[in-house]
């Protein structure tokens, strides 16, 4: 059954319908809400809470833009509301553009992407790095290169000019990297 | 145009449009020289790729207790 037929279902009050649309996204959902949280309770109460706003308001939804949009869009906002929340957190500075790309210490890495799924120390070294990227630019880095939204979609659901999004990806990717390489050259 | 002639077009294409510069423009064209002959580039590009990777392959799973803890939360069990 297509999506749009599903949502149609959906709105008319078919519960298996809206089942099914749970099922279809709560993977995406999930994994979206972990790579912003790093912590698998929070991201569950995250996806709890967005599929709680998509059964109230599935009646709303005009179908202008994509199931997925609306629900990155929560889940970011989410997101947002969280940080804000918690100012005790004190991220780096990502302002300093010289600092940022640095023609220092540019190694090769010991250690590849593949390696990921049993490699727990590696997990640790990328959550630590995101965690220290403040969550607007997380947010940004996250939809935009790994779950592929293109600058567009990205700027829709950030709020944000596409120049906005294009200088702050390039900012977080350099902030990423730099996070990385001090452990990835070294440690490894 | 071969496969590697494309790609490396993507991909100044993507640095340029990050500029704000046309492709044939004397920036991009400067940079593109400098990519040409320097490892020190090439390496500082590969990490970045390297580092978006990292991220794109650390996902978690929904496990059975996650999804009926959902479906649960919503009214909506099985």
């Amino acid at each position: 059954m297509s999506e749009e037929l599903l949502i149609q279902k959906a709105q008319n009050g078919d519960r298996a319908a809206l089942a099914q649309l749970v099922k279809n996204y709560e993977q995406t959902v999930y994994n979206f809400s972990f790579k912003i949280c790093r912590n698998k309770e929070k991201a569950e109460h995250t996806m709890q809470e967005t599929f709680l706003s998509m059964v109230k308001n599935i009646e709303q939804f005009s179908g202008k833009s994509k199931l997925s949009t609306w629900l990155y869009t929560v889940v970011s906002n989410n997101c947002l509301m969280l940080a804000r929340s918690q100012k005790k957190h004190e991220y780096s500075s990502i302002d300093d553009e010289d600092n940022l790309i640095s023609e220092d210490n540019i190694a090769d890495w010991k250690i590849t992407p593949d390696q990921i799924s049993e490699n727990i120390e590696l997990k640790n070294i990328l959550d630590d790095a995101i965690q220290n990227l403040p969550a607007d630019y997380r947010v940004v880095f996250l939809l935009r290169d790994v779950e592929g939204l293109s600058t567009e979609e990205t700027g829709k659901i950030t709020e944000l000019s596409i120049p906005a999004v294009k200088s702050r990806l390039h900012r977080a990717r350099a902030f990423l990297r730099n996070e990385l390489n001090k452990k990835l050259s070294y440690e490894y | 145009m071969s496969t590697e002639k494309a790609t490396c077009k993507e991909v100044m294409n993507h640095i340029c449009d990050n500029l704000g510069e046309d492709l044939d423009s004397p920036r991009c064209v400067a940079i593109k020289s400098h990519l040409d002959s320097c490892d020190s580039c090439k390496k500082y590009f590969t990490s970045v790729e390297t580092t978006i990777q990292f991220y794109k392959k650390y996902n978690v799973e929904v496990d059975d207790n996650t999804h009926k803890r959902l479906l649960d939360f919503l009214g909506l069990e099985d």
